[in-house]
């Protein structure tokens, strides 16, 4: 009997489908956090009447076949890149990108990882640099005895400096977009990896077409909407006990089965 | 062997198809542009010899499938937000070409690929009016309009980037079902006059309700029939041991 295993992928799937929803969930307020949504596609059929299947020779057909499906499985788990909301944090080394851009950041064995969260501070050595202390790429370095940094939506680092009237420039933050961003590989810690999926890096200035510009004392929150989880969470749960009654049904069945020649 | 055991197996065989069309609905609840199934039956006669003493044709009546009928009634459509979702209202399919030819598909949920080429899950490239449609990083927002036109705006210029193409078919009924949410067929493609609707997905048209009290019908069902093969084996069983039991 087939609908045993069948609803068996089902209740698979929405277990696949309550977890990207407890994820989405748990990341409600962690910075640049993209949510993700599972995708669910039907899986191979058993053809036993093809339809449009010649039932005569004259020319009749079989209107609709007999397939029968094997059941369902995860396709995807996309992200969905929109713009999240832009807080207000006051502190100067808090970026948001407004737009399609992501930040490089150099990892500590000296490859490039991605992100859109922008909560940087100074390294010791006045450094920009994240919260885990990776470097934000191409390297700006704040000097020591700068009063007051500006950075502008063009991404520019003005710093104004004692003796001087005019700010200074001290460096130029950089955004990375991608042909395909939701192709991105994520590895925790709000970074991504480019992936053949994602399509090459191209850098630009903020400002450029496409890469959107930066935003000072500003931080993107995630994009998970609570409402639109909890709903989801809902269905998802519901189809769960649905396929569960699936397999009680089936069960009966078989039972019944098992019992027909128990008198013998 | 005793036809009404025969009969009710025939019954019991179409009640674990029944089961299993249900389970597989049940199953894509949650699959895009799922559209849900039942299975048919009809009567199947055979001409049987009369019994004593009775005359005229008599026949037994088995129950065999028919088809499975596909209910293409047009599924909720769900927000998603992604701006590459595209959701198809009214009759019509995407057009995707796989490895294996053309194939057809409601799911709207499109990615693009590396080179930036609208593709479905699988990365099949999506047809256009003008065959595969190519967005590029620096479109910016992407808009698509109500009859599919693929456009965004840079430097407050409108530039179009393609045209979806939905297409129809004469008997939607007749397209086969290839598993991964696409359809094949030998019939040709004619233009929809369906719309289209950015940042939505076509949900399952599959109705819980129906499929619970449908399951619990066929367990029914199966379970009377069972019923009645035991009491047809009680009979023989009876008249075995009474028939056969030795006069005295």
């Amino acid at each position: 009997m087939r609908a045993l295993s069948i609803a068996a992928t089902g209740m698979q799937a929405q277990q696949t489908n309550v977890e990207t929803i407890a994820n989405n969930l748990a990341n409600m307020n962690t910075t640049g956090f993209k949510e993700q949504r599972a995708e669910f596609e039907d899986l191979l059929y058993q053809n036993v009447v093809t339809p449009g299947a010649q039932t005569s020779d004259t020319g009749t057909f079989a209107p609709n076949g007999i397939q029968i499906g094997a059941g369902v499985k995860t396709s995807a788990i996309y992200r969905i890149n929109t713009q999240g909301d832009l807080q207000s944090t006051g502190n100067p080394y808090d970026v948001a990108v407004q737009g399609a851009g992501f930040f490089e950041i150099q990892q500590p064995d000296g490859t490039d990882a991605y992100t859109r969260s922008g909560n940087f501070s100074l390294s010791p050595q006045g450094q920009l640099v994240t919260q885990d202390g990776l470097l934000v790429l191409p390297g700006i370095s704040v000097p020591t005895n700068a009063t007051a940094v500006t950075i502008n939506s063009q991404g520019q680092v003005l710093a104004t400096i004692p003796g001087n009237v005019t700010p200074q420039t001290v460096g130029q933050l950089e955004l990375t977009v991608f042909p395909n961003p939701a192709g991105l590989n994520s590895i925790g810690s709000n970074l991504f990896l480019q992936t053949p999926a994602s399509g090459t890096a191209q850098t630009g200035v903020p400002g450029s077409p496409g890469y959107g510009t930066i935003q000072q004392g500003y931080l993107e929150t995630s994009n998970v909407n609570s409402v639109d989880e909890i709903t989801a969470l809902i269905t998802a749960q519901r189809a769960y006990e649905m396929n569960s009654k699936v397999v009680t049904a089936a069960d009966q069945m078989l039972q019944e089965t098992a019992q027909l020649s128990g008198g013998a | 062997m005793d036809n009404s055991l025969l009969v009710s197996l025939s019954q019991q065989l179409a009640a674990f198809r029944s089961m299993d069309v249900i389970a597989n609905n049940l199953a894509n609840v949650s699959t895009p542009g799922y559209k849900r199934e039942t299975a048919r039956f009809e009567e199947y006669l055979e001409q049987v010899r009369p019994a004593e003493g009775q005359k005229g044709t008599q026949s037994l009546s088995f129950v065999k499938d028919a088809g499975n009928l596909r209910d293409l009634s047009q599924g909720e459509l769900t927000h998603t937000g992604a701006p590459l979702d595209v959701a198809i209202n009214g009759n019509g399919y995407f057009a995707v070409q796989t490895p294996a030819g053309m194939r057809y598909t409601r799911d709207g949920h499109f990615s693009l690929d590396p080179n930036g080429q609208l593709v479905t899950s699988e990365g099949y490239p999506v047809q256009g009016d003008g065959g595969a449609i190519t967005i590029t990083p620096d479109a910016g927002d992407i808009n698509i309009g109500t009859d599919g036109t693929i456009s965004s705006i840079i430097n407050g210029n409108i530039n179009q980037l393609g045209k979806l193409q939905a297409v129809d078919f004469a008997n939607d009924s007749a397209l086969t079902k290839q598993g991964a949410n696409l359809y094949s067929t030998t019939q040709a493609a004619t233009p929809a006059t369906a719309s289209e609707q950015q940042g939505m997905l076509e949900s399952s048209n599959v109705q819980p309700v129906i499929e619970i009290t449908h399951m619990i019908d066929v367990t029914r069902a199966y379970q009377m029939t069972a019923t009645l093969s035991s009491s047809q084996e009680d009979l023989m069983r009876q008249a075995i041991s009474q028939l056969g039991a030795m006069p005295n």
